[in-house]
């Protein structure tokens, strides 16, 4: 079913539906504002009722808007010279949902925080940071400008570094969020240099004025490449030219901001670390919804985006799903195993969104937020529960470590399943969300047809397969076996108990948007979902759409879901039955995925090293070159002035000494002739007599 | 008159001071703050009464609160007459600057509590350089504003010299020096425009800027003349007076590699000093860059605009490394000033309404955030009398409140949206970006001291007051290390807050120099552009 054109109202009035998003948007900024300055001992209250209502008014627009109307509403911020800068909200389908899913998954997280941060010193905090997270977050979806992207942009990896580094005084705390912050300021840099080359061009920001709307073509369509130049004609008929590599770099620029945000290759290291945070923090922003803000970026500036650049994006999601998935195989770190699983999956939605597959990314993206988010929720449970025996027992072990786990799903029954039914939604078998999403993916995968696409095609099959092995042996390796800890601790009984109704209610609620009746009523085919039907795909005058081949819709899915269950029963034997070993601890490949491929090491022996030693040779040159060169200048007229002083003294002060000194050796000389007797003056007197007459006889 | 009372109110007080007996020593700090407090009402008085659509910057008519009074006219016989004029007034370029000012005044005045020792000479000196500083951003006689330039520089010698850390004398005369060194070339520059420009209505010679502004004001076969094809050591004067004026100007900005004094200066110099060397007198060199270079010189603004912009982004660059190598944490701050400065430079380079904005923009913005990050190492310094890095760990259990000032000042200055620093760095880098004058990859390579800033601060918010509490000096340390009390506090706080505000509201800056930036971008692109163009035929 085609979507009728949507038509879209321009305002510059506060209409109701604009009122509700702004307020959604607003509320949460509200709450962390009072929280943060009152500082109740308990501020988690007013969080989740803000958040709620926030949910509440989404809801509202959501109604309001998906499939019937499109919003736009936009205010003058500034205005100076040149640039007229405006603020505003978009509300088209593809916001609203975002805003939906955004405010429904927060509104849960925080109903789970109130138990799993109990007793936390700064529980307060908490509730706060995670409050002006969602206004970040809000603010990505809503704005309808790329500067304003940029900004809540900025905002969001800001409550995510203050989120990441809760437990401040932790080390290994603190030197993740430094690096998240810094590794996602990289692709910021990257990100605001394409919005330069955006504003040279077109000289607006506006994301309706540059890429189009549902019945309108933007700026971007109306430029075309010719002749290596790529022009632009505004209505005035001035036509700008920039270089047509110019919009590649346009395109990978503002890309390179989501590869950092999203976890893509090579920026993809912190997020690992960003596991520093508390698990439903990992849950919320590290898995449901911050990191695939990239992903929303990507879909939103898709008009932009060149023939080459689609090629480096379909290249870079493809071997980052297949990377990471190599990488979670060997993790024993519970969150580590999901944390991998997350950069992966959001792999698959950057290699969708390059191959054309843009409904199937974005529908990728809003499934996976709810079964990434309740992967980490039970992960969480369980962590919380080890914690609980930890602490009561004063036992001294890692209790995100799955190698001391095992045989719980008897003592975390509601964990189990919950985390069961998410984790075949992320293997992708049929009756799932995953499944549905995830086909169509590699339906378009199968379905591309550019040089080396089919490396692209048997890279994401892989990949696939692998995820469904990956996540059955945390299953069984958590759930099925023997319990492993309490081999390690005699005397004690370590069984844990079921998280309390605050943390298992919002995982039962996510488990059932795990399920594929959220999302299509047809099982086994996901085109005929609501949401893959009712997102528009946004023109992109440079690329050619792609079509589904038949043969690609249908043997894909049978062939994935062939190969996830034989993952899944490989996984059983291996983890559960044990009678299987694949390579040994000391294998190089093992070695290899249990280091992250060495991406850290790389990045500090060449990058930070190398910073860090430019900046010292920096501060070396400053202080001896310089600087010398200041202090240098002083000494030589210090030096100098010694000369002239030594002249001043010796010869200037010496000759006029001298004459003093040779008039005063005269003055005594003749004081010699002062002797004071008549006699001697007179026969002087005569012989100066004789001596004139004499000389004047002479001459 | 306004501008009067701005000007002698802290020589008034600075009387009073001085003829105080000794014994009321304890009033003085209060003093001083009264006044600073009495300025800025006068300053926002005048933020109420400036009309923004007037332009300025050429015409003496867009001018407002302009006092002009003949000073001095000395009949010279052959020579004509010496005629230099008290004339005051200001425009879009210098109201920002000029509440700028008056605000960090304030700031220092709260952190003059400090002060334990000869507090009557101090704060004589303190309202003397007040004085100074208000008259540098007010003149538009070029000989009134040398006057005020110079008088800034003999109060600061002495508060450096005399209230100053270990090295101070070493820094004083670093810092006196190196401005010295700047100014004296100005003044050549000074009496060879007064010799090429006549006043068109007394028709003597001249120092009125704007006279200096408008080339039909020009004596025919003058050294400054636009149509003089005169050389002087084998290049055009104009040219070569420009790039005296930059380089006098641009040591107190500072630019890389005349910027030494800074780092020494900052480090020597007692907080309040510091916070005006950092919130105020660096801003000096970037006005004068705009108001004097660009506006009597625009045709070595072109032509020199590409070096200018290589300055800056080196700027930017090695002062964010140097930064990162600091151990000390006040020459961290002081190279992150250089680092932040060059963003100045290279909008001013840009040459384009946007760029320039952006530079007056990040003045504002840096000397807000600059003044707030000097006080903040202040508040440790005075604790414990140590700022090293290195001795510091997990302050934030220690001084919570303290460490909430501190990462809103780290934040703002790495230009977290939200913050003043980002739309001036934004602004400036767009500029740069779309400018013709300057290329493409500088506002690029500029857009990386953006990342470096991130990197240094938040390097030293992770090794300072992140982990355990552990302090070199011990449980001693620990006692000492108390949180912010209530006049740090109500210091920090408008700091913040303007910080806060200037980055969500950048209109309430924007609205006060655009017509002013307007009409200064474009005038010097063609008046500029003409004069080149004069030159090159004359050349030729």
């Amino acid at each position: 079913m085609e979507v009728e054109s949507i038509k879209l109202i321009e305002t510059q009035h506060i209409t109701t539906v604009i009122g509700a998003a702004l307020g959604a948007l607003l509320l949460p900024l509200l709450s962390f504002l009072i929280i943060s300055f009152f500082k109740p001992r308990k501020g988690d209250w007013l969080a989740i009722c803000s958040t709620f209502i926030s949910f509440l008014l989404s809801l509202y627009c959501f109604t309001n808007i998906w499939n019937l109307q499109s919003y736009h509403y936009s205010a003058q911020w500034l205005n100076t010279g040149i640039i007229k800068l405006n603020a505003g909200l978009t509300l088209d389908n593809l916001s609203a949902l975002m805003l939906v899913l955004v405010t429904l998954i927060t509104t849960l997280v925080l109903i789970y925080s109130t138990e799993y941060m109990k007793g936390e010193k700064y529980y307060h905090r908490y509730f706060a940071h995670l409050s002006l997270f969602m206004f970040s977050m809000l603010g990505v979806v809503l704005a309808d400008s790329l500067l304003l992207i940029y900004i809540f942009w900025e905002l969001v990896g800001f409550s995510s570094y203050l989120l990441i580094g809760f437990w401040f005084d932790r080390d290994s705390a603190a030197a993740a969020n430094k690096k998240a912050f810094i590794v996602n300021r990289i692709g910021d840099i990257a990100f605001f240099v394409g919005i330069m080359i955006l504003f040279t061009q077109f000289r607006t920001l506006d994301l309706g004025a540059l890429f189009g709307t549902a019945d309108k073509a933007g700026l971007i369509q109306q430029s075309v490449v010719e002749n290596g130049l790529w022009k632009f004609t505004d209505i005035s008929g001035n036509a700008k030219t920039l270089n047509a590599s110019m919009l590649t770099v346009a395109g990978l620029c503002i890309f390179a901001g989501a590869v950092a945000k999203s976890a893509q290759f090579p920026l993809h290291v912190w997020l690992p670390d960003a596991m520093e945070g508390p698990t439903s923090v990992s849950s919320l922003i590290h898995a449901a919804t911050m990191v695939a803000a990239g992903v929303y970026l990507t879909a939103r500036v898709f008009p932009l985006f060149s023939p080459d650049a689609l090629t480096v994006i379909t290249y870079i999601g493809a071997f980052t799903a297949f990377m990471a998935a190599t990488i979670a195989l060997t993790q024993n770190d519970l969150k580590k195993v999901l944390a991998y699983s997350t950069i992966s999956q959001l792999g698959f939605m950057i290699t969708a969104l390059g191959i054309g597959a843009w409904q199937a990314a974005l529908f990728h993206l809003v499934t996976h937020a709810f079964f990434k988010c309740l992967l980490f929720l039970g992960a969480g449970s369980v962590i919380h529960q080890l914690h609980h025996v930890q602490h009561k027992y004063h036992l001294d072990f890692d209790p995100q470590d799955m190698r001391l786990m095992g045989g719980l799903r008897k003592q975390l029954p509601v964990t189990y399943m919950v985390l069961l039914v998410a984790s075949l939604s992320l293997a992708g078998l049929p009756l799932f969300s995953g499944f549905l999403s995830k086909d169509l993916i590699l339906i378009g995968a199968w379905s591309w047809e550019k040089p080396g696409s089919a490396i692209i095609a048997v890279l994401l099959s892989v990949t696939s397969a692998l995820t469904a092995f990956y996540i059955f042996r945390m299953i069984f390796k958590v759930f099925w076996g023997e319990n492993r800890l309490q081999k390690t601790v005699e005397n004690i009984d370590v069984s844990v108990h079921e998280s309390g109704k605050a943390m298992t209610i919002p995982m039962m609620v996510l488990a059932i948007f795990s399920l594929f009746a959220a999302f299509s009523i047809n099982p086994l085919h996901g085109a005929h979902s609501w949401i893959y039907e009712g997102l528009v795909v946004p023109l992109n005058s440079f690329n050619p759409k792609i079509q589904f081949t038949e043969f690609a819709e249908s043997w894909v899915p049978i062939i994935t879901v062939v190969l996830a269950v034989a993952m899944v029963l490989v996984a059983r034997i291996a983890y559960y039955k044990q009678k299987m070993t694949f390579l040994t601890e000391h294998n190089f490949l093992y070695k290899f995925s249990y280091n992250a491929w060495y991406f850290d090491k790389l990045y500090n022996s060449v990058i930070v090293r190398s910073v860090v030693l430019l900046a010292n040779f920096i501060r070396w040159f400053d202080i001896n070159i310089v600087d010398g060169i200041v202090n240098g200048a002083a000494t030589l007229v210090h030096q100098l002035s010694a000369v002239v002083d030594w002249i001043d003294r010796n010869i200037v002060d010496g000759s006029v000494n001298g004459i003093a000194w040779l008039a005063a050796r005269i003055g005594d000389f003749i004081r010699g002739f002062q002797t004071g007797r008549v006699q001697q003056y007179m026969a002087l007197g005569v012989f100066g007599l004789i001596l004139i007459i004499v000389l004047s006889y002479i001459f | 008159m306004t501008l009067s009372i701005l000007i002698f109110l802290p020589i008034l007080f600075m009387v009073l001071v001085a003829v105080l007996p000794q014994a009321l020593k304890n009033t003085f700090k209060y003093l001083n703050l009264a006044v600073s407090i009495i300025q800025l009402i006068i300053a926002g008085y005048m933020y109420l009464h400036f009309n923004h659509s007037l332009p300025g910057v050429f015409n003496e008519q867009s001018f407002q609160f302009v006092e002009k009074h003949s000073w001095i006219n000395l009949n010279l016989g052959t020579l004509g007459k010496l005629q230099i004029q008290y004339f005051l007034g200001i425009d879009g370029v210098s109201i920002g600057l000029l509440m700028l000012s008056t605000f960090v005044m304030a700031i220092a005045a709260l952190a003059s509590w400090e002060i334990k020792t000869n507090e009557k000479g101090y704060f004589c000196l303190f309202l003397l350089l007040n004085a100074a500083i208000m008259g540098v951003f007010s003149a538009l006689d070029f000989f009134l504003f040398y006057i005020f330039y110079e008088l800034m520089l003999l109060p600061l010698y002495f508060l450096i010299g005399i209230w100053g850390g270990a090295r101070r004398e070493y820094a004083s005369i670093k810092f006196f020096l190196y401005t010295l060194l700047g100014s004296v070339f100005m003044l050549l520059v000074i009496i060879g425009l007064y010799f090429s420009v006549k006043d068109p209505i007394t028709g003597a010679h001249t120092f009125d800027m704007l006279s200096m502004m408008n080339p039909a004001n020009y004596v025919q076969g003058s050294i400054f003349d636009i149509h003089s094809s005169a050389l002087l050591f084998g290049v055009s004067p104009r040219l070569l007076a420009f790039a005296v004026l930059f380089i006098a100007f641009a040591i107190k900005v500072p630019i890389v590699p005349l910027h030494t004094w800074l780092p020494d200066a900052h480090v020597e110099a007692p907080t309040p000093i510091s916070i005006i060397l950092a919130g105020v007198l660096l801003k000096i060199g970037g006005y004068g860059i705009i108001r004097i270079c660009m506006g009597i010189f625009p045709d070595g603004a072109i032509y020199f605009s590409w070096v200018i912009g290589l300055i800056g982004v080196v700027s930017i660059i090695y002062g964010a490394m140097s930064a990162l190598a600091a151990s000390d944490l006040k020459r961290l701050i002081a190279y992150s000033s250089v680092s932040h400065m060059g963003f100045v430079l290279l909008g001013i380079a840009s040459l384009t309404v946007e760029g320039v904005s952006g530079a007056m923009f990040q003045m504002i913005s840096h000397g807000v955030l600059s003044s707030m990050l000097f006080f903040l190492v202040g508040v440790i310094y005075n604790r414990v009398h140590d700022r090293e890095i290195a001795n510091f760990r997990g302050l934030y259990l220690q001084m919570p409140t303290y460490s909430v000032f501190v990462f809103i000042a780290f934040f703002a200055s790495l230009g977290l949206p939200g913050f003043s620093a980002f739309i001036a760095e934004a602004f400036s880098l767009i500029g740069a970006f779309n400018s013709n004058s300057i290329p493409r990859w500088m506002a690029v390579v500029g857009a990386v001291g953006i990342l470096l800033g991130a990197a240094y601060f938040l390097w030293t918010l992770q090794r300072m007051f992140f982990g355990k509490a552990r302090f070199k000096g011990g449980e001693d340390w620990s006692a000492k290390l108390s949180d912010v009390n209530l006049r740090e506090v109500i210091a920090l706080s408008p700091m913040a807050i303007v910080a806060l505000l200037l980055g969500i509201m950048p209109f309430l800056f924007f609205d006060m120099s655009n017509s002013a930036m307007v009409e200064l971008v474009n005038a010097t692109l063609k008046s500029g552009g003409q004069h080149l163009e004069t030159l090159s035929k004359l050349l030729n």
